[in-house]
């Protein structure tokens, strides 16, 4: 029971040193978004509700800790995790290569999307972040992501190593 | 209603992406209160986010300190060699200052010379051996020779007694060799005046009957015609009148200091009018 109050915690804690430390690594230049790698990962490793209870945390921690439209990253997350979810049925998500493309591609749409509703809901064009901040993200979350998934795995099997669901291929 | 299993997670998917969408679209258009899970969020982050902050900041702080320190200490290199090329550069500045002041005496009184002169550089000084010299830069081929006067701004040095093709030696006026037709200029009186070593020199030959005081100036009669008439010699230091004998035994101290010699005029041998 403790473990299902202390996961929300974590989650806030991975959130923060998200938004703290990590950008120290890149000077602020571009941020890694380990949330995003971790609902990626929920998508293809965890049942729909654990993985899209995680999604719906981390995007409901990031509206609160970001200056983002509130909601914003609670509905990308919602999004990806089921696209995750979906493209996990249909390819084998083990494999580094597939999971830094795939990664890379959710940065990728992740930006594409907050440019297209800053722009459909307030107006704003944003275009210029595409090249500048959200590909660098999109390549660099890319790069990192097979060792974040090595990270997360490990992990959940320190949790609970008897209810992790393997990668499937149909 | 309950949904077949097959199209709940679809079912559950598309209601959430609904709501978070219209939660999105309400929070872009109107400015709402924080609510009760925000604010929860944030009093947990806040604390957090400081004491991470603050780390971080110490970190940060730590190392712009070691790389502001690596920069003072280059920086502060680079500028102890600019300071000496500097210093070099203002030695080589004030010396060519004080060679131009020491120059321009020298040629105030070429220009009360009727002569030809030459200007010559002091390259060697050696006024520790019995015979008191100094060696110049200038010999035969600039027309110097044996037995020309030698000055400086501040009065007689002594005369040439050897000359080279670009070097030529002279004997100090305090050399005990050394004899010059001398004057007093206030009482006029004429006498010789013989070098005496490190003591300076001896004005000979001067009457008991004339009247010789501390201070008086010596000045180069110009009998003999190697000295022109009128040069500083030196001041009067001491008299022994009152002892027997014809004349005074006067003591004169040059006005050069030889020590700090470093350029030297010579008035040329009459050879037609000064260019």
């Amino acid at each position: 029971m403790i473990r299902y109050l202390l996961f929300p915690l974590l989650l806030l804690l991975l959130v923060i040193v998200q938004i703290t430390v990590l950008d120290l690594f890149t000077l602020g230049w571009v941020g890694i978004e380990i949330s995003l790698a971790a609902v990626i990962y929920s998508g293809f490793h965890l049942d729909a509700f654990r993985g899209c209870t995680i999604a719906l945390l981390l995007g409901f921690f990031l509206d609160c800790l970001t200056s983002a439209i509130f909601g914003l990253y609670t509905f990308l997350y919602i999004l990806i995790f089921y696209l995750s979810t979906f493209v996990a049925g249909k390819i084998y998500a083990e494999k580094s290569s597939l999971i830094a493309l795939f990664t890379g591609f959710c940065t990728l749409l992740e930006g594409m999307i907050i440019v297209l509703l800053y722009f459909i809901l307030l107006g704003t064009d944003i275009l210029y972040a595409v090249p500048k901040i959200f590909i660098p993200k999109a390549i660099l979350l890319g790069l990192l992501s097979p060792f974040l998934f090595h990270m997360f795995h490990r992990f959940e099997a320190s949790l609970h190593a008897t209810q992790t669901r393997p990668a499937q291929r149909i | 209603m309950i949904l077949p299993k097959k199209y709940r997670s679809l079912t559950v998917a598309i209601a959430l992406l609904i709501i978070s969408f219209s939660i999105l679209s309400y929070s872009a258009v109107r400015l709402s209160e924080t609510g009760l899970l925000r604010k929860m969020v944030l009093e947990i982050a806040a604390p957090v986010e400081d004491a991470l902050n603050r780390s971080l900041k110490g970190l940060s702080d730590t190392w712009n300190r070691y790389l502001f320190l690596v920069g003072k200490e280059e920086e502060s290199r680079r500028l102890r060699r600019e300071n000496d090329v500097l210093n070099d550069l203002l030695n080589s500045y004030r010396e060519g200052y004080l060679e131009g002041v020491r120059l321009r005496k020298l040629l105030d009184i070429k220009d009360g010379l009727e002569r030809r002169t030459v200007v010559a550089r002091v390259i060697d000084n050696d006024r520790t051996s019995l015979f008191k010299t100094i060696l110049i830069n200038k010999g035969t081929t600039d027309g110097l020779q044996v037995g020309l006067p030698v000055l400086s701004h501040q009065g007689v040095v002594g005369r040439i007694i050897e000359t080279s093709w670009h070097a030529s030696r002279v004997l100090l006026l305090i050399d005990e060799n050394s004899n010059i037709d001398a004057l007093i200029q206030r009482s006029r009186a004429q006498g010789i005046l013989q070098g005496a070593g490190s003591a300076g020199c001896n004005l000979k030959y001067i009457s008991r009957a004339e009247n010789v005081q501390t201070g008086d100036v010596v000045l180069s009669s110009g009998l003999a015609g190697v000295f022109p008439k009128g040069l500083l010699l030196g001041l009067v230091t001491g008299t022994s009148g009152a002892e027997g004998g014809l004349f005074q035994k006067i003591d004169v101290a040059s006005t050069v200091d030889f020590g700090k010699l470093e350029e030297v005029l010579v008035p040329l041998p009459d050879a037609g009018p000064k260019p």
